[in-house]
């Protein structure tokens, strides 16, 4: 009986096991995965190959890399061989001097430019300019520099047969910053909160999220519910579907709308203007008023969401309790206090929660608006990870460095949820099942 | 505190469920309001408590018109059908709740709460929540609630439904020792006979939103207005037999006699009329007897009851204490006290 029970409940779970595992937890793991990267778009996101290139080998040498593999580096070197009286062919070179260079020097190598031109110069049928003869030499070239190996052993056979003696931690050196792929990397963190914006970004992040839900989504959601609660069905009805529009618009027209009421010489500016006040653009024109706006954005669609939340839970309190406690001698703010607050318990949970979590990630409204700015004031921390990650003015977007931020969001948003739970005893609401099985 | 309802008038929608109705509850009364479901004493109760608005006439509260009082300032404490108590507060803070909202102090409320407490015997369970007891347990947490902060009426709306037979008669006296001690005008609702009788000062008799009679339990069980009321009072119930008038004399179609009672002269003959006879005016004592066979019998421990076929399709019902000396299928003839029968006429009124 007991095991058949247990079966029962975990088939019952499953579905929402299995749509938290499709769309929770895995997002939630590739984001610590590519957190732990170094991803971006000049690394790409799948592997990648061994390249020294000169600049590299400036960097690596400012660093204090011996001059002497450097140079071994930077040299080319020479050899005649199958390889390259192909290429050279394939290049238009006088195909009676390379047959000329494949009798006479047929396998043999040459360490520098001098000794490989110096032989060449002894065959008749050399091209009389050096512009030519040079161009004639190249297809013989062996040098590492800019060659793309596409393994770590390939590229470790070629540094190791140009610089003889090259010790173990310079070859390490050498591979893992020539590699053009992206690596594991704990730095992320770091630069995090390295970076002097990122305290500001949390600043900006925890006010704004503390005073929309406060202000728009838990109380003015619930003044909105208990008032159409009190009001007369059809007024109530026509209250609710007024406060719905800004949830019901799709996103940028709710956007694009906001900022039309406060462009230059939209709504706001003009009715200011009228009565005395600075008449300017309030979303852009000043912190406080970029801030009044990107809180309204969000709140407005925020407090539909809590009063038709609300107005359920209110409307499932059976009437005979509200009777109750007017003949009880409760006024309507006695009644609104202890009889039905206390009963919305559960839902302002739900709310507060929810909300948080969908503030925090949210960015879109913000960088549909105001962008973030002035400056960086009314930046958030979705914002800046999405710009990070995804979506940069230079082009160069860092995946890895906007999982981190995103990660540190999840593990954040977790906390909150946990200790929300505990705030709200929440094992006091979720007792025992009402079916026993 | 005396309640009076002049022409109280009451409609949902347009839908007038109580017309004109005029009834006067004496002060320190208590008053059983009886009827079937869905006759509207709910409806009465919850705007005399003030939360229904009445749609015409007026509810007095000895002199004082509280028609359009709301119902915080009615004084009036109420034992809801299903009780309302609420969820999140337990045993002890519905009880304070009253109290709580005048904003009495501490020390008073936990003293008022605790005499209440005692005199509903639950005690035990204060710091449970609603959803922590039983019915029975529920239905005193929601006496205690109205009770506590002294009201002049006291409204119950079938407060004894959810009861086992044992807690029943229990909170049946204990209720009425409560409303005698406080002296509180009392109003109770039910559609149980036997309490509406055995708790209250007098009963009104409700149907279809109107108050048929109102009379105290021994007087309407005696003298009934008409078929209705007779068939409502009483357990076992008043049997009835129809015929016609027959000279001084009552017979139905298939020849079963009975002499008409003294009171009753001069009706007309041939006129249709119902004769109901109490199980308790059979079998005991009268002039007249009747002969029949015993078809069933009951024994109730104490008495037994006993049905006898005396005539063609006329079945009369007996109440005795417990005799051993008849069993089914034994012919018997039986005293009828014909005095005390009761007589109806065709649209149910008595005669
Ligand atoms: N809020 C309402 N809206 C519309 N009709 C109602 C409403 N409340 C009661 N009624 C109707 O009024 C009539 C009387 O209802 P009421 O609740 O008073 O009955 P009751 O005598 O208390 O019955 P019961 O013994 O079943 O409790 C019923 O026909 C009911 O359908
Ligand atoms: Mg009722």
């Amino acid at each position: 009986m007991r095991s058949r029970t247990s079966g029962l409940g975990l088939l019952l779970i499953s579905p929402a096991m299995l749509l938290l595992a499709i769309f929770f937890f895995t997002p939630a793991l590739l984001t610590g995965v590519f957190s732990f990267t170094n991803m971006s778009s000049s690394t790409g996101i799948s592997g990648g190959a061994y390249v020294v290139t000169p600049n590299l080998l400036k960097a690596l040498s400012a660093r204090g890399m011996q001059p002497a593999t450097i140079e071994a580096l930077e040299e080319a070197s020479y050899s005649v061989d199958a390889d390259g009286l192909a290429a050279a062919r394939a290049a238009d070179v006088d195909p009676a001097f390379l047959d000329e260079i494949e009798a006479r020097y047929a396998g043999r190598a040459y360490a520098t430019d001098s000794d490989f031109l110096a032989a060449l110069k002894d065959l008749p049928s050399r091209p009389r300019r050096i512009r030519d003869l040079k161009l004639a030499m190249e297809p013989f070239t062996k040098s590492v520099l800019n060659v793309r190996f596409a393994t770590e052993e390939l590229a470790r056979t070629a540094i190791a047969e140009r610089v003889a003696g090259i010790s173990d931690d310079e070859m390490a050196t050498l591979l893992s910053e020539s590699y053009t792929g992206w690596v594991w990397t704990t730095e992320n963190f770091g630069k995090l909160f390295a970076g002097h914006e990122t305290w500001r970004i949390i600043a900006n992040t925890i006010f704004y999220v503390a005073t929309t839900l406060t202000l728009f989504n838990v109380t003015l959601g619930l003044f909105l519910a208990v008032t159409t609660f009190y009001l007369p069905k059809k007024l109530g009805a026509i209250f609710t579907v007024i406060w719905l529009l800004p949830r019901i618009t799709p996103v940028v027209l709710y956007a694009i709308m906001w900022k039309w009421f406060t462009w230059d010489d939209g709504f706001v500016a003009v009715l200011a203007g009228e009565l005395g006040l600075p008449s300017f653009n309030y979303m852009k024109g000043s912190v406080t008023s970029a801030w009044t706006i990107v809180i309204m954005v969000n709140g407005f669609i925020g407090a539909s969401f809590g009063m038709i939340l609300f107005s359920g839970a209110l409307r499932s309190i059976p009437i005979q309790q509200l009777w109750a406690s007017e003949v009880d001698g409760a006024t309507r703010w006695q009644q609104v206090r202890y009889i039905i607050l206390p009963q919305l318990r559960w839902p302002i949970l739900f709310v507060t929660s929810y909300q948080t979590l969908s503030l925090l990630t949210s960015y879109q409204e913000i960088w549909l608006t105001t962008n973030g700015g002035p400056g960086s004031t009314t930046t958030v921390w979705a914002l800046e990870s999405f710009r990070t990650a995804l979506f940069n003015y230079s082009g160069s977007l860092q995946y890895g460095l906007g999982a981190a931020m995103a990660l540190l969001l999840v593990a954040v948003g977790l906390m909150l949820s946990i200790i929300y739970l505990r705030l709200f005893r929440f094992g006091e609401l979720v007792t025992q099942p009402k079916i026993e099985f | 505190m005396q309640i009076t309802l002049k022409n109280f008038t009451k409609s949902f929608d347009g839908n007038v469920v109580i017309d004109r109705m005029n009834l006067e509850i004496r002060d320190g009364e208590m008053l059983a309001l009886l009827g079937p479901s869905g006759c509207g004493k709910s409806t009465t109760l919850l705007a005399i408590s003030g939360i229904h608005r009445v749609n015409g006439g007026q509810i007095l509260f000895g002199d004082r018109d509280v028609s359009n009082l709301p119902s915080q300032k009615r004084n009036v404490g109420v034992v809801f059908q299903n009780y309302a108590l609420y969820p999140h507060m337990n045993a002890y803070e519905n009880i304070a709740f009253p109290l709580q909202v005048r904003g009495q102090s501490k020390t008073e409320i936990e003293k008022a709460v605790g005499q209440i407490a005692a005199l509903t015997h639950i005690e035990p369970y204060m710091s449970r929540r609603p959803g922590q007891l039983s019915g029975g347990q529920q239905q005193r947490v929601a006496l205690a609630r109205a009770l506590v902060r002294r009201p002049d009426v006291l409204l119950l709306d079938e407060p004894l439904a959810n009861l086992d037979a044992k807690l029943r008669l229990e909170m049946r006296s204990e209720i009425r020792r409560i409303q005698q001690e406080t002296g509180i005008t009392a109003i109770l609702v039910t559609h149980d006979q036997v309490e509406a009788m055995s708790m209250s000062d007098r009963i009104a008799i409700m149907d279809q939103g109107e108050i048929m009679q109102i009379s105290t339990p021994d007087d309407m069980y005696r003298n009934p207005v008409n078929r209705f009321i007779a068939g409502f009072m009483g357990n076992p119930p008043i049997v009835m037999v129809d015929g016609r008038v027959e000279g001084t004399a009552f017979e139905t179609t298939s020849g079963f006699r009975l002499p008409l009672p003294g009171r009753l002269g001069g009706l007309k003959h041939g006129r249709p009329i119902s004769i109901g006879i109490r199980p308790e005016h059979f079998g005991s004592t009268g002039a007249h007897t009747v002969a029949g066979t015993i078809s069933f019998v009951e024994p109730q421990g104490r008495e037994s009851h006993f049905d006898v076929r005396v005539g063609e399709g006329v079945v009369l019902r007996s109440i005795q204490p417990s005799r051993r000396d008849v069993a089914v299928g034994q012919p018997v003839e039986w005293p009828i006290d014909i005095e005390s029968t009761l007589v109806f006429d065709e649209q149910g009124k008595t005669l």
